[in-house]
Order: C-alpha cells, then sequence, then structure tokens
C-alpha cells in the first residue's frame, strides 16, 4: 500500500543515527509508503566524489560538506547517513540501538571488528545525538530507539513524525551501562 | 614526561578515563597500562531538566567518590583520556569532562596530559575532524 500526495508535516528530514541503527532499511520503506525521495548520502560521497580524500585506517572516505551541500542543492525528502545531521533539513530523525545488539547487527553485514567496535563506542557515548541536538536543537529532534524492535515498528515511528504526529525527544535511552 | 615516571610526590602515574554522554557521566581509573581497574564511578546520570547546572556537580560528586581508592593505589597523578561530547552544551570534552578534571585537581590528584580519544562514527565515509563539535 502506498500513501503517496498525503500532506507531510516536513518536507526534508535527515534521518541520522550510528551506523547500524537502520537508517538505511527503514529509509528505503518509508519512502516506498510516501513516495518521497531517499538520498543515501554514503553512496553519494563515495560514487560523486564528495570528499576529501581517504582515512586509510578507517577505511572511510573524508566528508566534503561543502561538495554535499552544493551536490544536494534544494533536496526534499529523506538524507539516509550518520553525516545526515550535518546538514540543513526541517526535522532530524536519530535512530538508537543498544551497542550490544549494534554490534551484532554489525557483526551480521561482516563490518571489521575495529569498525565495529568504534561505533558501538559512539553510540554508548550518544555522540550523534549530541551532535544531532546541537545542530537542530531539541525542539527539532526525534529521537527512536530501535533496540529490540521489529524495522516495521521503527519505519511506523518515522511515519509518525513526517505526519506530525509525534513529540520531539532527546536523551530519552542511556546506554552508557555498555562502555 | 612517560607513564612509568613517578609524580611529584613519587607516586605512580594512572589514567582516569572520562565518558561524557548526553546525560551522563562516568570515570573509570586504571593503572597506567590501562589493564588494572582501580576506581570507577557510574551513575552522575543527571535529571534531564537540570542538565546543565548537574553535570558539573555530578562530575564533581564522581571525583570525589574516586579519589580515596585512587590514592589508596599509590597513584598521585592521572593522564586524562576523555571520550563523549557529553552534555547538551556539547562543547568538546563537555562540561561534565571538564568538571571532573577539575574536581579531581581539587581533590588532590596530578594532573598529567589530557587527550581526547573520543570515538568516531564511520560507515565507508566519516566527517573531517574539524568538524567536529
Ligand atoms: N529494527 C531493526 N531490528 C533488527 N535489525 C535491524 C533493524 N533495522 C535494521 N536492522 C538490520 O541491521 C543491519 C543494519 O541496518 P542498516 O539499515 O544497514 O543500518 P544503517 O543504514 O543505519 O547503517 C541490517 O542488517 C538490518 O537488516
Ligand atoms: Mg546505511
Amino acid at each position: 500500500m502506498t500513501d503517496a500526495d498525503e500532506a507531510l508535516a516536513f518536507d526534508r528530514v535527515a534521518l541520522t543515527g550510528t551506523p547500524g541503527t537502520g537508517k538505511t532499511t527503514v529509509a528505503e520503506q518509508v519512502g516506498d509508503r510516501l513516495g518521497i525521495p531517499v538520498h543515501h548520502l554514503n553512496d553519494l560521497i563515495r560514487e560523486e566524489g564528495l570528499h576529501e580524500g581517504e582515512d586509510e585506517q578507517r577505511g572511510s572516505l573524508v566528508a566534503d560538506f561543502d561538495a554535499i551541500e552544493a551536490y544536494l542543492g534544494d533536496w526534499s525528502g529523506l538524507l539516509d547517513s550518520h553525516l545526515a545531521h550535518h546538514f540543513e533539513a526541517d526535522a532530524a530523525v536519530v535512530l538508537r540501538c543498544h551497542p550490544d545488539e549494534l554490534e551484532a547487527r554489525l557483526r551480521d553485514r561482516d563490518e571489521p571488528e575495529a569498525k565495529i567496535a568504534e561505533n558501538a563506542e559512539s553510540e554508548a557515548l550518544d555522540i550523534v545525538l549530541s551532535e544531532a541536538v546541537r545542530a537542530y536543537g531539541d525542539g527539532n529532534v526525534y529521537e527512536i530507539d530501535t533496540t529490540d524492535r521489529p524495522v516495521e515498528a521503527v519505519v511506523d515511528d518515522v511515519l509518525a513524525v513526517l505526519r506530525g504526529e509525534r513529540e520531539p525527544s532527546a536523551g530519552t535511552v542511556d546506554f552508557t551501562g555498555a562502555l | 614526561m612517560s607513564e612509568s615516571e613517578s609524580t611529584a610526590d613519587g607516586d605512580k602515574w594512572g589514567i582516569a578515563h572520562v565518558f561524557a554522554s548526553f546525560n551522563n557521566t562516568l570515570i573509570t581509573v586504571t593503572d597506567a597500562t590501562g589493564a588494572e581497574t582501580v576506581a570507577k564511578s557510574s551513575g552522575g546520570t543527571v535529571v534531564k531538566q537540570n542538565r546543565d547546572e548537574a553535570s558539573p556537580y555530578a562530575a564533581m560528586q564522581m571525583a570525589e567518590a574516586v579519589v580515596d581508592d585512587v590514592k589508596a593505589a599509590g597513584i598521585g597523578g592521572v593522564h586524562v583520556r576523555v571520550r563523549g561530547p557529553g552534555g547538551n552544551e556539547t562543547k568538546s570534552p563537555g562540561p561534565g569532562a571538564q568538571a571532573t578534571i577539575r574536581a579531581l585537581a581539587r581533590a588532590g590528584l596530578e594532573i598529567g596530559r589530557i587527550e581526547d580519544v573520543t570515538p568516531l562514527p564511520h560507515d565507508g565515509t566519516r566527517a573531517a575532524k574539524k568538524n567536529r563539535l
């Protein structure tokens, strides 16, 4: 079923969160349901060369924020990336996941152990959430805990944000017990 | 200044690991190798509404809670490793972290090197460090 053409509360939403929290999975489904564009920023950075070289130790391209902004231009829909909150949008959705489950998800994705560990620690320390609140203010951030929840439930939560049916929230989980 | 050298008082150096999350601050003090935990204080949980005021206060309480155990282990000074932006006033290393360092010094520990070892979320791409908060 598609709910395309319904009026939404936000035109542009940054869908952010530590790698492994489920952004790409959820973005695809929300995009299909609402018939809105989904921009997978990590792919764009690689394919369009929107970077300033490589961090070889992390196997990661260093994003060029100015080049990304110029490339995105007047975008609408969902911006999917752990870097999405660094760019202007009407709201930021931050997906969260307990670090133990995050590690399991990243291990299933066959990621290297060093990458799993650094992302899990980032999630335990609320790095992305803190950056999103700093950039957007806590009135424009919607934190969604995905731990132990099916993808469909998370999709419903993100749909609720886009439909203006959910209140902003930040700091609703505390994963420091995993440190 | 190597980590095997003694502090001015002839005591050993340790490492204070400060973890500052959005609404919590934790501190773990280890020996200079990082292998043995000497003292730990968690639960500087800050009530949401009072995060700004409570963060330095919680940090101070935690520093006071660990310092006796640290001194009892023969450690007179600590190198500090800070992780996390901390708090909603996210100026790295965060008010919680800064308050913790001040409180450790006030409690009589010598402060050595202070390093920011905040992890970087990455997934085939990452932010430039100059973009870090
Ligand atoms: N709510 C969820 N519950 C369980 N597993 C999930 C959930 N959302 C995503 N996953 C799984 O976790 C992994 C990471 O999801 P992905 O969408 O690639 O995350 P991200 O884009 O945030 O890095 C995938 O294997 C995906 O199937
Ligand atoms: Mg993804």
